[in-house]
């Protein structure tokens, strides 16, 4: 299984890993993508932007891993995650998955369990600027019970 | 460089422009008046005490560009050809921009009078607001371009914007920083994100010597009974990683170690 992580602070394009998953290959039946985006709303029903931090080298290993996690589990061709670091706006995409598979059911419980597993292990922290302040995110109840799903 | 209006004996004198060629001459100067949100929703609602905002201060700095030689002593007085005020209103910054540009043909630079447009549009902005915001700030003003004369163009490079804080860490991607912090054993500790900003701390060294047991719950004793901030530590959803992997309480450190201290992660 091909693994591919990406972590920068520059923009991404959705093309991304597509072309790399399928290349030469005609065994792949699926290719399942997920994108996250910057909402306007979130804690505050005025976000104006963003700032991601992470722990460099934590980070790209703990993406491998969940990615490795997800080869053993299902039957995978190819897994890339491409997360963005640093100042964000609303509209901008802050983490893209995509998973080649044989089988579609398998692409996307993959990366679904990816996300669920990226959001509440992968060590990236939002803090969001609104129009009174900036502030943390906090964790959600709901992402810790998603990943425990799996 | 000589100062021009100072004289070969360093006294003040208004220079003597009667020789120089006529050209055309602009400059465009900038500031902002930073305020609190609500006063910046009011006036661009319109619904401040002294009604509209933004006309009454573009007035006041046509108005004070073409007074600059009454306000600067050695200015010349200028027949302007034009004088724009150009307002921005910046809720993520919450401030309001102001931008002056003036023009003439003549001898004489005009970038007093872009910059006198901009103070006195700035301190109208607050005469203004001021009843119902004190706290407002005037600043950044600044000359940002200028065209014609001897001097020839001048364009203020835009200024970097300030790299967003990613990482406490210097080491590059993918690296554990290890080795050679000190003498003694010890090990390098980090504090990421939130929990950086409340112990106001990116890292320290704590040396095996101060250590009761070489654990994770060892190094968080260590750090309280240095400071009482670092009972922050204690906190169950504080989290922990020794070389980037996640531990718990019993695990073990060794010499060189990099352990980090963060609150629960927050991505996708």
């Amino acid at each position: 299984m091909d693994i591919t992580i990406r972590v920068q602070a520059e923009p991404f394009d959705m093309a991304f890993g597509y072309e790399a998953s399928i290349a030469g290959r005609t065994d792949i039946g699926g290719v399942v993508s997920f994108t996250g985006l910057v909402r306007d709303f979130n804690e505050t029903p005025d976000v104006t932007g963003l700032t991601l931090e992470h722990y460099p080298g934590m980070t790209e290993a703990t993406l491998q891993r969940i990615a490795e996690q997800a080869g053993q589990r299902w039957a995978l061709n190819a897994v890339t995650i491409i997360h963005r670091v640093g100042h964000m706006r609303p509209g901008d995409a802050i983490v893209r998955v995509l998973v080649a598979s044989a089988h579609r059911r398998e692409a996307f419980e993959a990366c679904d369990f990816i996300m669920d597993w990226l959001k509440t292990q992968a060590p990236f922290w939002k803090k969001e600027h609104g129009r009174h302040g900036d502030y943390w995110v906090k964790e959600r109840r709901s992402d810790i019970e998603d990943a425990a799903r799996w | 460089m000589q100062l021009t209006h100072l004289n070969s004996r360093g006294e003040a004198r208004m220079v003597d422009v009667a020789d120089k060629q006529e050209t055309r001459r602009e400059a465009v100067a900038s500031g902002r008046i930073v305020m609190q949100p609500e006063t910046l929703a009011q006036l661009s609602e319109g619904s401040l005490p002294k009604g509209d905002v933004l006309a009454t201060a573009r007035i006041a700095g046509i108005q004070a560009a073409k007074r600059t030689h009454e306000l600067i002593p050695l200015c010349h007085s200028l027949a302007l050809s034009k004088v724009a005020i150009e307002f921005d209103v910046d809720p993520a910054e919450s401030c309001v921009h102001v931008t002056a540009s003036c023009r003439l043909n003549g001898r004489t630079g005009v970038e007093m009078e872009a910059l006198t447009a901009v103070s006195v549009a700035c301190l109208t902005l607050y005469d203004m607001c001021k009843a119902v915001d004190k706290t407002m700030r005037i600043d950044a003003v600044q000359l940002d371009s200028k065209r014609g004369g001897q001097r020839g163009e001048y364009q203020r490079e835009p200024t970097p914007e300030v790299a967003a804080p990613i990482v406490t860490g210097q080491g590059a991607a993918g690296e554990v920083s290890l080795g050679g912090r000190c003498q003694s054993p010890c090990v390098l500790v980090k504090f990421l994100a939130e929990l950086r900003e409340q112990l106001g701390e990116n890292e320290r060294v704590v040396t095996f010597d101060e250590l009761q047991s070489r654990d994770i719950a060892g190094l968080k004793a260590a750090l309280a009974a240095q400071d009482e901030r670092f009972q922050l530590l204690r906190d169950q959803r504080t989290l922990c990683a020794i070389n980037q992997v996640m531990a718990n309480d019993e695990a073990l450190i060794t010499n060189d170690d990099e352990v980090a201290f963060f609150p629960p992660v927050t991505g996708g």
